[in-house]
């Protein structure tokens, strides 16, 4: 954020300190913080798993989590409020040890130098007393100031809130949510901590109010030497109030660093989820959720707790909890060191010279990375050579240079064996089943043949697989259905067999030529909906090559966008859908938008989709974090 | 937040659970060696209850275990057909109030409306009305016998379970489990059998236990003031008896004629307490676990 | 504005509403119940033949009279009315006189159980109660649980057996029974009121221990679910003393519910009371409508329960408006 420079030449003279120079900056250092509930059946709940972290002086940190991830249990405990739990670990604040089993001698430590903003501002306050007197009452109890002291002293916070002097008499009750929340804030700010607790600071707000809030908490921040502690659900509240974020899931830290950096591209595979789940005004994705459920806390899964909803897992993932390592820029709790690159295309160029004409430079150093669960879109017109970076990526056309590694290994080099499993890995879906489905095998039969092919399970087994496929792709699975061959079959459902094809043997990636161009509008759309609900089921990586940018959006994390035989625009695909850097992508847009009025037009509607181009426009974010502009993510970037 | 709920004070000690149990097993177990008792009075019984057996006022002897009162009837077997008073009153006291609490209850959660608001009014009227001069003028009028005193003690006691029945099954009503079966077609007798009366079980019959106990109470109560069944040896009853006697205080009569009434009557209240508050505790526990999976 | 006084709330005017439609019904069902009794009770006093019959002449045209039984019901009912808002409560079988008499002259021994016992039971149940939700789980409340839901299990006629035998009996503190020595003559005001309050003070025990279970159970709930409450943690987050938590924030909250159902607890303390009465043959209302049981004096019933009945009635709304006045969440809206 802006302020923190500003902050860090507020932070004072530096004082001496035999711990050298982190020790003194540091104001709070949890240690292997472990805190476990004990249930009225005297069974131990653990909420809290050992979780490690740092705050500096006027410090910002985030903690990111689901619902029961532990992360009000961690606001509770930095205060020592959870006395009915066992707590485990060590935290200094400021230097010395705070006495969290010690409920009293806790009592000097709170309010008075970590204060509270609890999630629960709407019944934060008690109903029977008037919120202006709850403001005084530590100000007098705590500093034994007088009590018009400590009331001026209280309208100073509430002045500085931004809430006007006649509501400091009022009750609760009397008070909207907002002026609540900001009541709330002042009685924290009255007590000049040095560390602020913020429990969900706008969940439940409209979002005006949570506007106003963030923008007031970002204020006095900046004003305050006042280090935070952010804990929220929405990642976009970290991002807007934290520098560093710590992502929690049932009670670990899985992953730890810069919170624009965590957010914008995670490495944890259950960050990823969270952060794509997540609806913020600025994403143009439909939203898709983290697949499974959150594990129970009374019996955890024995390894990593996000092995059962991880589309990467390995062995070792069941067997071992996974510590928090050193990931380039972050920490991450992950066997595989995070989100594992799944196919990398380096360099590729193929020139087409067999023709009569001049040979045609159909690709020219197209580089691009596929991870882990990922879904990217290669965007443009006819010719701009996406198809061939498809077919090369796959190994349907040998590359002029480069080379593409499929989980480490260089595809195009592989023999016998080993190219036979990587061909299962890597799945291809084509423009026209028509031209890729045989039209002699039947429906089953044709399902079945990767399997046939692969020698997976018996015949048997066989069947059943591929009508569970069939199933999945939401096709019948009759005897007379299976039984049908290509000429009997629409369009759409071919294009589906094709996609239960794909999907049959299980690939890690798949990459599909215009999976939907030879169908009518609404197949279209159903299509590719099935295409995305596989891919998130199945946590298959997705390389959707198209010419309709609008409409892969809706299911792309990345576009990537090819002109002449160059990408020449790659990023998140609703920074590139809402601000497009390239001209040419900028064409692409408009030229869809107007192809869509006017084929609206001619069906004598409005055009509702221009309006709503237009309008991506005007949805920047109203505040962002430096760094958040528009380099292009590591690796996505077609290179010099 | 839900952990923002974490009581503040003291965790609770290990043995907490088994010992609730426990009080719950021993009530159940007063309740039955009452019933038992009462059930196989005429076998258990040394004598009739309201035979002359003996000279008055004996003291205890091994004949007349808790000697005789004062016309020369076996207090002990007084006791013993007592019991059959006390839990006639709380079975039927408390299984058609209880009845009539859910007739009331369901149906006026369910109608709704105008019809819902009378029974509510009726309700208030009978909770707020205070029960014992409620009772003394009902039960002088209905007239002596065990039918007014069970009457009687239905009609003070439906209306407290009635509310809580509606306002479970208002709630119920408005969860999603049942809104969906509602919305899937599912007839009112359907709800009922599958969604309804399930979720109400667990509550009436904590209800049913407590209610017994106060039953139990109010009988002898009622018996007491001498507006019981004159006919019918009541705990109730012998106390009154006992304490119209002139002169009970300045003999020792009392030890063994007023003191065994009063504990028989307290007793079975107790177990019927230990009983119900446990049935209550498991109720509630399922309830609170319904909603947090909801 | 929202914020700022519009009066007494709605539901208030509907509290009032609920007060006249239950007093209504109260009235009602006391002039209906002796008219629909099987049996017919009332017939059964002018018949020479039942056991029932009232010999004495003037008392047998007293009760005709009163019951109307020549006229229609309209009649009758109008007549009923008419009496009751002048003080008419009928004429009394047994003691040939005027029930409302009869209740005059009662009525002040019952007060004098009833509010005592109330307060002090109150108060200490709110002490206890306050320290046993605070120490939930503790020796101190499991011990004071175990002790009041015991107490509660002993019916307050068998309770006040057991003191009468402890305390007068066994120990000879205090007298048998009444409220006063029966012909005594005292030197001084002093001495009546010494001997008074020797009467009294047995029988407002047993009614205050009578009354502490379920109010001391009502207390510890109170607190216990106010301890749940977000803003308790938030007054703890601000490092507060406990003394502060427990007295400032706590206490007052816990009261608010507590003073709704004192008013339902006065229900009680006239059941009890008549119990407590009749054990001690102290001379209030519980002991007029004790020995009116044995006389079948149904005018005396009726009378005592109608006006048990409509002081607790009024009591509800008495509460109900204090409760307006003590939570701001009322009085401010």
């Amino acid at each position: 954020m802006e302020t923190h420079e500003s902050t860090d030449c507020k932070r004072g003279p530096e004082r001496p300190s035999t711990d050298g120079a982190v020790a003194h900056r540091s104001l709070l250092a949890v240690r292997e913080l472990s805190v476990r509930y004990r249930l009225p059946n005297d069974l131990m709940l653990p909420a809290l798993r050992g979780v490690t972290f740092e705050l500096g002086r006027g410090d910002t940190l985030g903690v990111i989590g689901e619902s029961g991830s532990g992360k009000t249990t961690l606001a509770l405990a930095l205060l020592g409020l959870v006395p009915t739990a066992e707590v485990e670990g060590v935290v200094e604040f400021g230097g010395t040890p705070l006495p969290l089993r010690d409920d009293r001698a806790m009592n000097r430590f709170r309010w008075s130098q970590i204060a509270l903003v609890a999630q629960a501002s709407g019944t934060g306050f008690d109903p029977v007393q008037r919120v202006g007197d709850q403001l005084i009452e530590p100000l007098q109890e705590r500093r034994g100031l007088r009590r018009d002291a400590a009331r001026e002293r209280a309208l100073r916070a509430w002045d500085e809130v931004g809430l006007p002097a006649q509501r400091f008499g009022h009750y609760p009750h009397q008070l909207s949510g907002g002026e609540k929340r900001r009541a709330m804030l002042a009685m924290a700010l009255a007590g000049a901590p040095a560390l602020l607790i913020l429990d969900e600071p706008t969940s439940g707000l409209d979002s005006f109010t949570r506007v106003a809030i963030l923008d007031l908490l970002r204020r006095l921040h900046a004003e305050h030497d006042l280090a935070m502690l952010v804990i929220s659900h929405n990642p976009d509240d970290v991002r807007q109030l934290a520098q560093r974020a710590l992502v929690l899931y049932a009670g670990r830290a899985v992953e730890v660093g810069e919170a624009h950096d965590v957010i914008e591209s995670p490495r944890h595979p259950y960050t990823w989820g969270l952060v794509n789940a997540y609806p913020t005004m600025t994403r143009s994705k439909d939203l898709w959720g983290i697949r499974g459920e959150a594990p129970d806390p009374m019996c955890p899964p024995s390894g990593c707790a996000f092995a059962p909803r991880c589309t990467q897992t390995i062995d070792r993932c069941q067997a071992e909890i996974p510590a928090l390592m050193p990931q380039l820029d972050r920490l991450v709790a992950c066997h595989l060191g995070g989100l594992r690159l799944l196919l990398e295309a380096r360099r590729l160029s193929k020139t087409f010279r067999d023709g009569p004409g001049p040979p045609v430079q159909a690709v020219q150093d197209a580089s691009l990375h596929l991870g882990e669960g990922e879904v990217v879109a290669v965007v443009g017109q006819t010719g701009s050579g996406k198809t061939t970076l498809a077919r090369m990526i796959v190994g349907l056309l040998e590359p002029d240079r480069g080379d593409v590694q499929l989980q480490g290994q260089p595809l195009h080099s592989l023999r016998g064996e080993a190219r036979r499993a990587a061909r299962r890995l890597l799945q291809f879906i084509f423009q026209d089943p028509y031209e890729a489905l045989s039209p002699r095998l039947t429906a089953l039969e044709l399902v079945r043949e990767p399997l046939d092919i692969q020698r997976i399970g018996n015949r048997a087994e066989r069947d059943e697989t591929a009508r569970a496929a069939l199933a999945a792709a939401r096709l019948p699975t009759t005897r007379e259905f299976l039984a049908k061959r290509v000429h009997e079959l629409s369009g759409g459902q071919l294009q589906r067999i094709a996609i239960a094809r794909a999907l049959v043997v299980r690939p890690k990636v798949i990459v599909a030529d215009e999976p939907t161009s030879m169908l009518d509008p609404s197949e279209q759309a159903r299509v590719l909906r099935l295409l995305k609900d596989l891919q998130n089921d199945h946590g298959t990586a997705l390389l959707l090559v198209s010419h309709d940018l609008p409409l892969v959006r809706k299911v792309a994390d990345r576009v990537i966008v090819m002109e002449h035989g160059r990408i020449v625009e790659a990023g998140p695909s609703e920074q590139v859908v809402s601000e497009p850097r390239h001209p040419y992508t900028r064409r692409l847009l408009v030229a869809a938008a107007g192809a869509r009025s006017q084929a609206l037009r001619a069906n004598g509607r409005a055009a509702p989709e221009t309006v709503e181009a237009e309008a991506a426009d005007d949805r920047l974010p109203a505040w962002k974090p430096p760094g958040s502009g528009r380099e292009i993510q590591a690796g996505a970037a077609a290179e010099e | 937040m839900s952990s923002l709920a974490t009581p503040l004070p003291r965790p609770a000690l290990v043995s907490r659970r088994r010992l609730r149990l426990s009080a719950a097993w021993l009530g159940a177990g007063i309740v039955a060696g009452f019933a038992a008792t009462a059930v196989l009075a005429p076998l258990v019984a040394p004598y009739h209850p309201t035979a002359y057996v003996a000279a008055p006022l004996l003291r205890p002897t091994g004949a007349y275990l808790l000697g005789t009162n004062d016309v020369g009837q076996d207090i002990l077997s007084e006791l013993i057909y007592g019991a059959r008073v006390s839990l006639t009153v709380a079975l039927l006291g408390a299984g058609l109030s209880l009845a009539l609490a859910l007739l009331v209850g369901v149906s006026a959660a369910t109608v709704g409306g105008w019809f819902d608001a009378l029974l509510m009014r009726v309700v208030d009227v009978f909770m707020a009305v205070p029960h014992l001069p409620l009772m003394i003028v009902l039960a002088a009028f209905l007239g002596p016998g065990l039918n007014s005193v069970i009457l009687v003690v239905v009609l003070v006691m439906w209306a407290g379970p009635a509310r809580v029945i509606r306002a479970q099954v208002l709630t119920l009503r408005e969860r999603a489990h049942v809104k969906s079966a509602r919305l899937l077609g599912g007839s009112h007798f359907y709800l009922m059998r599958r969604h309804l009366l399930p979720a109400v079980t667990p509550v009436a019959a904590a209800a049913f236990v407590s209610l017994a106990g106060r039953a139990v109470m109010m009988e002898a109560g009622l018996a007491f003031l001498g507006l019981g069944d004159p006919t019918l040896k009541s705990w109730g009853g012998v106390l009154r008896a006992a304490l119209n006697f002139d002169g009970i205080y300045l003999t020792p009569y009392w030890l063994w004629w007023a003191l065994p009434a009063g504990a028989c009557i307290s007793l079975l209240v107790v177990g019927f307490t230990l009983w119900g508050t446990a049935l209550e505790r498991y109720g509630n526990a399922r309830v609170d676990r319904l909603q947090t999976r909801a | 504005m929202r914020w700022q006084r519009t009066g007494p709330p709605r539901w208030l005017a509907g509290r009032c509403a609920a007060f006249v439609l239950t007093l209504f019904a109260v009235i009602t069902l006391n002039f209906a119940l002796p008219r629909m009794m099987p049996g017919d009770p009332i017939t059964a006093l002018q018949d020479p033949e039942s056991s029932l019959y009232v010999s004495d002449q003037a008392s047998r045209a007293a009760l005709s009279h009163y019951y109307g039984l020549d006229q229609s019901l309209i009649v009758q009912y109008g007549r009923y009315l008419r009496g009751l808002a002048t003080g008419d409560l009928g004429w009394s079988i047994r003691l040939n006189a005027p029930v409302s008499l009869l209740i005059q002259h009662r009525i002040l021994w019952t007060v004098l159980l009833i509010f005592p016992a109330m307060l002090a039971a109150s108060l200490v149940s709110m002490v206890a109660g306050l320290h046993a939700g605070w120490h939930r789980g503790s020796p101190l409340d499991r011990g004071l649980i175990v002790l009041f839901a015991g107490i509660r299990t002993l019916p307050a006629f068998f309770l006040g057996v057991l003191a009468l035998l402890l305390f007068s009996v066994r120990l000879g503190w205090f007298p048998l029974a009444g409220a006063q020595t029966p012909f005594a003559h005292y030197r001084s005001p002093w001495g009546a009121l010494a001997d008074l309050l020797h009467h009294w003070a047995l029988p407002a025990l047993v009614l205050t221990i009578e009354m502490l279970g379920g109010q001391f159970l009502l207390m510890r709930n109170s607190v216990i679910s106010v301890l749940g409450d977000d803003f308790m943690l938030v007054a703890k987050a601000k490092g507060l003393s406990d003394r502060s938590l427990k007295y400032r924030h706590a206490l007052r909250n816990a009261l608010l519910p507590f003073v709704t159902v004192l008013s339902i607890q006065l229900g009680f303390a006239v059941t009890g009371s008549i119990f407590v009465e009749a054990v001690f043959a102290y001379p209030g209302m519980g002991t007029l409508a004790f020995q009116a049981v044995s006389a079948r004096d149904y005018p005396v019933l009726q009378g005592v329960f109608l006006v048990f009945t409509v002081s607790v009635l009024t009591a509800n709304l008495i509460a109900d408006l204090a409760y307006a006045r003590l939570d701001p969440r009322v009085r401010t809206r």
